[in-house]
């Protein structure tokens, strides 16, 4: 039996699974799908104009223009355009992301009044779309002077990120055994200890999920950025690149250099933390 | 260690009342179990000793000291859980000194107190590991060390042993018994299974339906239930009870009416209604009414025998070796002067008039 014939078969069958056989050929199409377009950016960011004109577009590169990344790095203003969004990602999503877990943690573990009325006001923001929001957003932000301000942008940003994340973690810590708590509290711990010493590290996994798709989601941000920040040395990534996009159209290698760089970070965070996703952080802690 | 009291203890969820005024005196160092059936109420009173269900009425009182209003960490109490709630992140050392280190105490202190719990517990070679690496029974052991490095004046127990296979249970048991000789602590213990009730405590406290139905010595209970639902609920297999008048004086007719002699010694009012109670154990064979065997359950040591007779089926014990079959007709002597007798209406236990 060839290794590759191993896939194909259920555990101990001598036949094909025509099913198998099926599902990891959709598979590969789909990734081959999805793969494409971003062989197509690298490929393309690494070509001189001329071999841009004269080669098929999922030819590799004959010889490595790495000067399309400077030059767009330069003609874009990138220089500042990423040194916004850095400053803007790194104080959102983690402040957002410890507040959503403070609150979490209240509306699932902490006894009051009044508990499942604010749990379902904080899903409601899941509810409205954010380009409803858009128009009274600019105004409000406008009334409190913060346009063209990091405030201005991280603000509006947090009350967004907040009610999934809420809704996410308040699922995952009302399915922390009440024990565990009852034993902390019995330890001598309060709440703020229990949340930052049994319920935090506990729920590493799912902060590192929410972490990605926050960090992701935050740094390609556009809409919201686009009516806020106006001035181009407030503008984001994305900003950049849009701005870039509509003078050098025609520079395919520089447009592609800046769409890498653009979206390089968001991969690298991609990529560190999804071995996180791993769960199993909470096998142990009680029977099943 | 320390005396705790339970006094005219009520506890009501919203309008539905589910401990209807509760007493309990346990003495310093005493091992008492709390035992009853599911939602008799033992797990909730256990958790208001702790501080964990708030207190609707009455009071307790720890060492003489008023407990109601403090929180579970100012009560010096520790409790173990059923499901043993280890911090799933921490190793077996940081879940035992989690308590000392919140409390302040000094490194070296929390290192010896880690250390002394865990030679008495067995646990010192697995100091390093988390509990997802251990074994259940480990995982029990690790939630007493973690009780045992506090030197409470109380432990509390939440079926701790429900979780583990019956070997282990067997095990486990004896460990903590050992562990109560050692420390000389003060045990309130909860759990469903009598059996774990009779081999381990000084003290039964038998709860049904939020209310105490008996306290006393484990043999006590077994020997003088005080009403029909110990009498069933201590022992197994259970009391067989059979409903009876009284007829001539000394006599009682069965619900078939076959007539049996009374225990010696009660006065009965003719055409009083009474239940029979007798343990597996004393029921006899070869003569007295005709009935057949129904299913036969040997364990090696003594024979468990299902026998119908006067229209009932009941549980026999016998300690030879009986050769019947299911079906063979067996002579059952249902007379024992070890018999008990209740009440048919309150279900309390008749006593002799000169013990009474």
């Amino acid at each position: 039996m060839t290794l590759a014939s191993r896939f194909f078969r259920q555990p101990g069958s001598a036949h094909l699974d025509p099913i198998l056989v099926g599902l990891w050929i959709s598979l590969i199409i789909l990734a081959a799908l999805w793969i494409a377009p971003f062989i197509f950016i690298v490929f393309t960011s690494l070509k001189s104009a001329a071999e841009v004109m004269g080669s098929s577009a999922f030819s590799p590169p004959a010889d490595y223009a790495w000067e399309n990344y400077s030059a767009a790095w330069q003609r874009g203003n990138f220089t500042t355009a990423s040194f916004n969004s850095i400053i803007i990602t790194a104080i959102k999503v983690p402040l957002g992301l410890f507040l959503s877990a403070m609150a979490a943690y209240a509306l699932a573990c902490v006894r009051m009044r009044w508990r499942k009325l604010f749990f379902v006001v904080v899903l409601f923001g899941t509810m409205i779309p954010f380009q409803v929001m858009l128009a009274p957003i600019f105004r409000q932000v406008n009334a409190f002077g913060l346009i063209n301000t990091y405030p201005g942008i991280i603000l509006p940003y947090l009350a967004f990120g907040v009610p999934y994340q809420v809704f996410i973690l308040h699922g995952f810590f009302s399915a922390v055994p009440r024990e565990l708590s009852e034993a902390a509290r019995i330890d001598g711990a309060s709440h703020f200890v229990i949340f930052r010493r049994i319920f935090l590290p506990i729920s590493l996994p799912v902060l590192a999920a929410l972490f990605i798709l926050d960090f992701v989601a935050t740094w390609n941000e556009f809409a919201m950025a686009l009516v806020i920040l106006q001035d181009s040395d407030m503008w984001t990534l994305p900003l950049g690149l849009m701005a870039f996009q509509s003078q050098f159209q025609s520079n395919y290698g520089q447009l592609n250099a800046a769409i890498v760089m653009t979206v390089l970070p968001a991969v690298i965070v991609y990529l560190i933390f999804q071995r996180y996703f791993v769960a199993g952080l909470v096998s142990g802690a009680v029977k099943e | 260690m320390a005396s705790v009291a339970i006094r005219g203890l009520k506890k009501a969820y919203g309008s539905v009342p589910v401990i209807h005024g509760v007493d309990i005196d346990i003495e310093d160092g005493e091992f008492v179990v709390l035992v009853g059936p599911s939602g008799c109420g033992k797990s909730t009173l256990l958790r208001m000793i702790a501080g964990l269900e708030s207190i609707s009425d009455g009071e307790i009182t720890i060492d003489g000291r008023r407990v109601n209003d403090l929180e579970p960490k100012d009560r010096d109490i520790a409790m173990v859980f059923q499901n043993y709630a280890l911090y799933p992140q921490m190793t077996v050392a940081q879940n035992m000194g989690f308590a000392l280190e919140l409390a302040g105490r000094r490194r070296a202190e929390i290192q010896a107190e880690i250390a002394r719990a865990a030679e008495i517990l067995s646990l010192t070679p697995l100091l390093d590991r988390k509990p997802a690496q251990l074994s259940g029974g480990q995982r029990q052991r690790v939630a007493i060390g973690r009780a045992i490095v506090r030197h409470p004046k109380v432990f509390l127990f939440d079926e701790p042993l429900s979780n583990l296979d019956a070997k282990l249970r067997v095990q486990m048991r004896s460990e903590i018994k050992a562990l109560h000789r050692r420390l000389r602590a003060t045990i309130v213990y909860v759990t469903h299974d009598q059996v774990e009730a009779m081999t381990m405590a000084d003290r039964i406290v038998v709860m049904n339906g939020g209310r105490v139905e008996q306290i006393g010595q484990p043999l006590d209970l077994y020997d003088h239930p005080a009403n029909l639902f110990v009498a069933q609920f201590i022992g197994s297999p259970a009391m067989n009870i059979l409903p009876a008048v009284a007829v001539a004086p000394g006599q009682l007719r069965l619900s078939d009416g076959s007539v049996i002699a009374a225990p010696p010694g009660f006065p009965l009012r003719h055409g009083r209604e009474i239940h029979y109670g007798l343990r597996p154990e004393d029921v006899r064979f070869g003569e007295g009414l005709p009935g057949h065997v129904i299913d036969v359950e040997p364990t090696g040591s003594e024979t468990f025998l299902v026998v119908s007779v006067a229209g009932h089926e009941i549980m026999a014990l016998a300690k030879e070796r009986l050769m019947v079959a299911p079906g063979d007709p067996i002579q059952v002597a249902l007379e024992s002067p070890k018999a008990h007798l209740f009440d048919a209406k309150n279900g309390l236990r008749l006593r002799l008039p000169d013990a009474a």
